[in-house]
């Protein structure tokens, strides 16, 4: 029932280890699925080609949502949750017949949906808001497929228990797995919150209720929509830490303060569906205050943390090491050459800058008002949920295609430089949507010349140049998806079988050497980038404050 | 460590002194970030407003028609055209897919918006000033805007509505004096002589039914959809309509029928019953009108020539 690993010692659960295998498999044809529709999507917002009509355009945008956001997304972060739950902590699965059924119960939730939609039952966009209505197989499709998803939360918490009752790890639980507990706790509110919200509107579209109200609808949707973005923060910055870990041997320089952080998570992330509702009718000021700023920006603060106890658990290693010249050495002599290193650090500069400037500033109840469903927002979430969580499982796979599947890596040369590649496409993606939403344009919007329209609008011609910026960046992104997939799917089915530590060809480091006792700072060269961010987000805050006071009174 | 149990200890470590700054400066960001909210409130003029009222869209279609109708100057590309008093109540309407009335609001004037959908959510984007509000059926939400520059505006929708969205396209005008009027074709638009013409007790005329008949066009939103330019992006153009052979999908079946008053008084009471080839994808709901409504709608599209 279980292998030792020859590479890293731990125990594996082959049981554990085949479901993993399965999931990791499906969430790479949910990103497969997702990004042909993507490059399809940019390639007819970019005017000149304007390459769909408006049925298929709405219904790709449609399919990639579902596809990028909830399929690829969940099914990693169920294999992550597997492998944090077992293989960390050396441990069994505790009942992998229930894992087979919940990863049934995904698949046929994917079929079902994307059938749908594919059909043109459901060209209702990821969001669904009522009274647009879609087939009921289409809302029953994602429903099974959180119920799968749910039931592979609660097997993680059953491997918990086991590996707490046969002391399986030492007296305190890694932080890692730590962190994925904090993902799944999340969760189980977040699906909670689309249980609530999915299964009435499924009855609604049988004709078994009558009305479901559209506010109503939204506030409770965005408990499921805003929520589950923060499992994947959770998720991503764990394995953040597990690959300073893996890289470099370093750890948080303080645990401490890396786990409190993840409990502010859990406590005032599930305020976040107000980010939705900031220019709605229906909730007033004082509640779009309170709630946008989770609880005085409670959640924020933890990612603040996160910004500083993440970067400096790499240079407090490296210096470690001996790589203590001047502010940056530490980061000119890391391991460049392993991809998976080079992922995190660029999503973690990537999640920062560009999600996590705008996720603050746009979510602030005022400024919404200038960038509330134009094409800022993706933007935005591209800037989070692309360059953060995609490019870090990006990264983490280059560790588990080894680990667990076995397999040596083929086309090594390729994975070097394929992060940078999706990070330079995305970044470009991204801040180019973010700026034409500046001006204006809308999200979601087949044709920006307002064709068959009674009156058009010219928006301001720059808009002419981050257009094509972001079909560029579109499809340098969309070309480094495919080199990816194209990597994994033949390292996984073709590759060299692994036979020991010799043929990694990532490395793993050995626990950075203790800290001689020192005075001054721990980490002065996170401190000088977490201060240049803080700049950045000051910036870009005053920016947008002064647009915002720039516009019509409105009371 | 990350993936083992953290060294003995770990728990009472003290926090290095950089990090106990930074987290020191985050909290002080987070505390000033939701101060900063709370103050604009106070000193910023750019604040969502609170108030909303519960309707329904019956009613609201009702209010908004109603006010439409009383405060109607013209009508431009199919939109009636309303100018507001300052200060006054102001009924907008989003329905699939259009924006009514057209405004033409006075610079440095407050106006307090009432803004509704007929069906699906809608959002209410302003351009090029770029203002965001989402509007839903059943919502009547209430916003004071202020122009405080003077030029055209654009109403665009930006949320998604249908097959139609991207034709959703309202406009503002902010006016200082009346000569900027002139810049937009306004200039004529006067006060409409009121509601006079349906009480007479004798018969109408054919013309006098026609100009009814664009009235309800205008009003009801028809041209949303339907042109009289010839254009045809979603639904069949009205102009050359009458007297046309049309084929249309009866039960399934495709057929060839000539438009006529029967044909037109079946469609608009049961649009499902025969669809047009080609517009399969974009079905018509049905709309509120009279029956004498519908008579007037007829005459006008008699009168509309290719």
């Amino acid at each position: 029932m279980f292998r030792t690993c020859d590479i890293t010692g731990f125990k594996v659960d082959l049981r554990s280890e085949k479901l993993i295998r399965y999931n990791a498999v499906f969430a790479v044809i949910s990103l497969l699925l997702a990004v042909t529709a993507a490059i399809l999507l940019v390639f007819t917002r970019y005017q000149p080609v304007h390459l769909l009509g408006a049925e298929w355009y709405y219904r790709l945008v449609t399919f990639h949502g579902l596809n990028a956001l909830i399929f690829w997304i969940i099914f990693f972060e169920i294999a992550g949750l597997y492998f944090g739950s077992t293989v960390v902590l050396n441990t069994k699965f505790c009942a992998p017949k229930l894992g087979w059924i919940a990863f049934a119960l995904m698949v046929a939730g994917l079929v079902l949906s994307n059938i749908i939609i594919l059909m043109g039952k459901a060209d209702v966009m990821l969001t669904s808001y009522t009274p647009l209505k879609a087939h009921p197989l289409y809302y029953l499709g994602i429903i099974l497929f959180a119920v799968g998803a749910l039931l592979a939360v609660v097997l993680f918490f059953g491997n918990l228990m086991i590996a707490r009752r046969d002391k399986t790890y030492g007296d305190t639980m890694p932080l890692f797995t730590y962190g994925l507990m904090t993902a799944a706790i999340i969760a189980v509110i977040t699906l909670a919150s689309g249980a609530l919200i999915y299964i009435p509107t499924f009855l609604w579209s049988l004709g078994l209720i009558d009305n479901i109200d559209p506010a109503m609808y939204k506030l409770i949707w965005w408990g499921l929509g805003h929520s589950s973005q923060q499992i994947n923060v959770a998720a991503m910055v764990s394995i953040w830490y597990m690959v300073s870990f893996l890289s470099v041997g370093g750890t948080s320089i303080n645990e401490r303060v890396s786990r409190s952080a993840f409990v502010l998570y859990i406590l005032f992330i599930c305020l976040a569906s107000a980010h939705h509702l900031l220019t709605d009718p229906g909730v007033s000021s004082a509640w779009k205050v309170w709630n946008t700023s989770y609880a005085m920006y409670l959640a924020v603060l933890a990612s603040m943390i996160h910004a500083f106890a993440v970067p400096s658990s790499f240079e407090s290693a490296q210096r470690r090491w001996g790589y203590n010249k001047g502010l940056f050495q530490w980061l000119s002599k890391a391991p460049w050459g392993n991809p998976a290193f080079s992922s995190i650090i660029l999503a973690v500069i990537g999640f920062g800058f560009i999600g996590g400037t705008t996720g603050v500033i746009f979510g602030m109840e005022q400024t919404n008002i200038i960038v509330h469903n134009t094409i800022a927002i993706p933007g935005h979430f591209k800037g989070t949920v692309v360059i953060g969580t995609t490019l870090t499982f990006m990264g983490i796979t280059y560790y588990l295609i080894p680990l667990i599947f076995r397999r040596k890596i083929v086309g090594f040369g390729w994975a070097k430089w394929q992060p940078w590649m999706f990070f330079i496409g995305i970044a470009l993606l991204s801040i180019s949507m973010i700026v034409l939403g500046q001006m204006g344009v809308p999200r979601r919007h087949w044709d920006s010349s307002f064709s068959g329209g009674p009156f058009t609008y010219n928006f301001n011609p720059a808009v002419d140049f981050f257009w094509a910026l972001m079909m560029l960046g579109g499809t340098l992104a969309f070309l480094s998806t495919v080199i990816w997939i194209l990597i994994v799917v033949i390292s996984v089915f073709f590759g060299p079988k692994v036979n020991g530590p010799a043929d990694m060809q990532l490395a793993i480091s050995p626990p950075a050497p203790e800290a001689k006792s020192h005075k001054g700072f721990e980490a002065p060269g996170t401190l000088a980038l977490t201060v240049i961010f803080l700049l950045v987000f000051l910036a870009l805050f005053f920016l947008n404050w002064k647009w915002l006071a720039a516009t019509w009174n409105v009371n | 460590m990350s993936l083992f149990s953290p060294a003995e200890g770990w728990y009472y470590k003290k926090v290095s002194k950089d990090e106990k700054m930074w987290m020191m400066v985050a909290l002080v960001l987070c505390i000033m970030l939701f101060v900063w909210m709370v103050m604009w409130h106070v000193y910023g003029k750019q604040n969502p407003s609170s108030i909303t009222y519960r309707t329904s869209t019956a009613e609201f279609s009702k209010l908004s028609e109603a006010y439409t109708r009383q405060y109607m100057v013209g009508s431009d590309n199919g939109i009636p055209v309303v100018r507001p008093e300052p200060n006054s109540d102001v009924f907008v309407m989003g329905e699939m897919w259009r924006w009514s009335p057209v405004l033409i609001l006075q610079k440095d004037q407050s106006y307090k918006f009432h803004i509704s959908s007929r069906d699906l959510v809608h959002g209410y984007s302003i351009q090029p000033v770029n203002m965001n509000f989402q509007v839903y059926p059943g919502y009547d939400y209430v916003l004071e805007f202020k122009p405080t520059e003077s030029g055209e505006y654009k109403v665009i929708c930006n949320e998604f509505c249908g097959i139609g969205h991207h034709t959703m396209i309202g406009k503002i005008v902010v006016i200082e004096e009346e000569a900027d009027l002139k810049a937009y074709g306004y200039e004529n638009f006067k006060k409409a002589p009121g509601p006079a013409l349906e009480k007479k007790n004798e018969p109408l005329s054919e013309t006098e039914m026609a100009l009814l008949g664009e009235q309800v066009y205008t009003l009801k939103g028809c041209g949303a959809c339907h042109k009289t330019d010839g254009s045809s992006q979603i639904a069949p153009p009205w102009n050359g309509l009458f007297g046309k052979e049309e084929e249309v999908i009866e039960n399934g079946k495709k057929i060839s029928i000539k438009v006529d008053e029967a044909y037109i008084k079946e469609s608009i009471k049961n649009p499902q019953q025969k669809i047009t080839v080609g517009f399969e994808n974009t079905p018509m709901p049905v709309f509120p009108v009279t029956d004498d409504e519908i008579d007037q709608l007829i005459a006008y599209i008699k009168t509309l020539k290719d």
